[in-house]
């Protein structure tokens, strides 16, 4: 049997963290941090198969400066990132509808909440298998 | 603290002029003086008074074109004439022009500080006023915000751990716990997604919800807000009659907002019907149009309340008790509707009753005729405007 993978979630929702855990934990190790500075440094410290990311948190849209961080740096950018929100609507609304697009903010794949665990399942695997790879077309 | 109140007085005469200064030296206010009506309103930008006294009889410019044009530039100035008392018929001219009062000369310092007093008291419940108008167009603006972060975030979270749960538990659980689970996964579904569809009805352009409308048959739709309601009215010992008029046709739109639209029409007369009342559900077809009615016994609506129940935010002042709710639904439902190309009303008499009234053109229906609604109060009708 292979080694487990490692995940990173970062959402500032204890409960709705512990849905999603429930989901992945039996199949995956799932580290949490519930601000985006911790779960930022955790990133550095440790290298993650892939990050699952909420938008909002603190005073605003703080997890997309993460995935920002993340695609300008050499070492993050190639962790996939899987967004879960259950705000792509206003995302659009307060900054544009351009501002999901894997080109300006860097991830793999956009989910709402709440996710159906099928789903989640089968797009985290298909994550993982692919790496990085693809993201920005290059 | 407070900024002083600011206060220009035109006027051609100096001994008006001085003694409204004697007068307002013991008073906490800034005040500036003009002697014609051109120096003043060249004054009015940059001292940016609050009230205005104006003399009606100047040379060159006279008070009534000094008004005439304060009201061009800033409605919301609070301006009062002073006029001799063989011109009081002008003053009244004046005020058919927007003056807020006149004052007679010669007139006593009490009467002066009590006229600028009143006035100052205007100017500043006019700005309220302003002030709460802006804050209300503010908070539609960020009514998505707030609708998805604040309500979506925690029924998201429930329903990932519903759905984590069935998943976990799913070895263990019996057929019948299994169906449980289904059907709580099924309520908090659809309340994301009603949220999802207010959020639209608020926020997203009304041609782009009418892209998705189908033709819309009413009596499930009818039927599954009843059912909807259906325990808060039992609670209450409320019944709920249904009478659809068949057959009656369907309607272009989307069947989970217009349901939507009866649960908060049907929600709103068990809210406000005792314990032991009756709430009746109406739908009949009258002249291409698909008409809707929720009528209840209950407390009815004072007549003052009337014009504003469709306002966002509204709640009845006069309403028994402290009834839950944010005081958006009937603003929801004026919305619903109105993306429907339809219309809701009102009519109502306290201590008998009240019945809201949708009415919507069929689908299929050649022409829709816009006849009027007889009703107290109507969607279409101009807030501001009641006689």
């Amino acid at each position: 049997m292979s080694e487990r993978k490692q995940l990173l979630m970062i959402d500032d929702d204890p409960d709705f963290v512990e849905g999603i855990k429930s989901i992945l934990s039996p199949h995956y190790d799932v580290d949490v941090f519930y601000n985006p500075k911790d779960g930022l440094a955790a990133l550095k410290q440790k290298r993650y198969d892939l990050l699952l990311l909420d938008i909002m948190m603190g005073r605003g849209a703080e997890g997309l400066m993460i995935a920002r961080k993340m695609g300008q740096d050499a070492e993050l950018r190639n962790v996939p990132v899987l967004i879960i929100t259950s705000i792509r609507e206003q995302i659009a609304f307060l900054f544009g509808s351009q501002a999901l697009h894997p080109h300006f903010v860097a991830h793999d794949e956009l989910l709402e909440k709440p996710v159906e665990p099928k789903l989640l399942l089968e797009r985290v695997e298909a994550l993982i298998k692919a790496g990085a790879k693809g993201r920005d077309g290059k | 603290m407070e900024t002083r109140s600011k206060i220009l007085i035109i006027d051609d005469e100096d001994v008006v002029l001085d003694s409204c200064l004697l007068v307002f030296e013991g008073e906490d206010y800034e005040v500036a003086t003009a002697r014609d009506g051109g120096a003043g309103l060249a004054l009015v930008p940059e001292f940016n008074p609050d009230l205005i006294l104006v003399d009606l009889m100047m040379p060159g410019i006279s008070g009534f074109d000094v008004l005439a044009q304060l009201r061009a530039t800033d409605p919301t100035l609070v301006a009062i004439v002073i006029t001799g008392y063989s011109t009081v018929g002008s003053a009244v001219e004046a005020m058919k022009q927007g003056a807020f009062d006149f004052l007679p000369k010669p007139f006593t310092p009490d009467e002066l500080r009590m006229i600028t007093r009143r006035g100052l008291e205007k100017r500043r419940l006019v700005l309220e006023t302003i002030a709460l108008r802006r804050e209300r167009e503010m908070l539609r603006e960020n009514f998505s915000a707030i609708i998805s972060h604040e309500l979506r975030s925690p029924l998201s979270a429930v329903q990932q751990n519903l759905l984590g749960l069935a998943a976990e538990l799913s070895g263990q659980l019996t057929e019948a716990q299994k169906e449980r689970f289904e059907r709580l996964k099924g309520r908090i579904g659809d309340l994301l997604g009603m949220i999802g569809t207010w959020l639209k009805a608020v926020s997203v352009p009304v041609a782009k919800i009418r892209e998705s409308f189908t033709p819309v048959a009413l009596p499930p739709a009818i039927a599954k807000a009843v059912e909807t309601m259906q325990p808060h009215a039992t609670r209450k010992a409320i019944t709920i009659a249904e009478a659809v008029g068949e057959p009656l046709p369907p309607v272009l739109g989307d069947a989970g907002t217009l349901t939507e639209a009866l649960v908060n029409l049907i929600g709103n007369a068990v809210k406000y019907t005792p314990a032991g009342g009756q709430v009746e559900v109406r739908a009949r077809s009258e002249g291409g149009h698909v008409i809707l009615e929720v009528a209840d016994n209950g407390v009815g609506i004072a007549p003052e309340d009337l014009p504003h129940v469709f306002g966002d935010f509204y709640r009845a002042k006069s309403s028994a008790g402290s009834e839950a709710g944010a005081g958006l639904g009937l603003a929801l439902t004026k919305r619903i509707v109105e993306a429907h190309a339809g219309t809701v009303a009102v009519a109502s008499e306290v201590g008998k009753g009240t019945t809201f009234t949708i009415r919507l053109p069929a689908h299929g229906a050649a022409t829709q005729s816009p006849a009027g609604t007889p009703s107290a109060a109507s969607s279409t009708r101009d807030p501001g405007d009641q006689s």
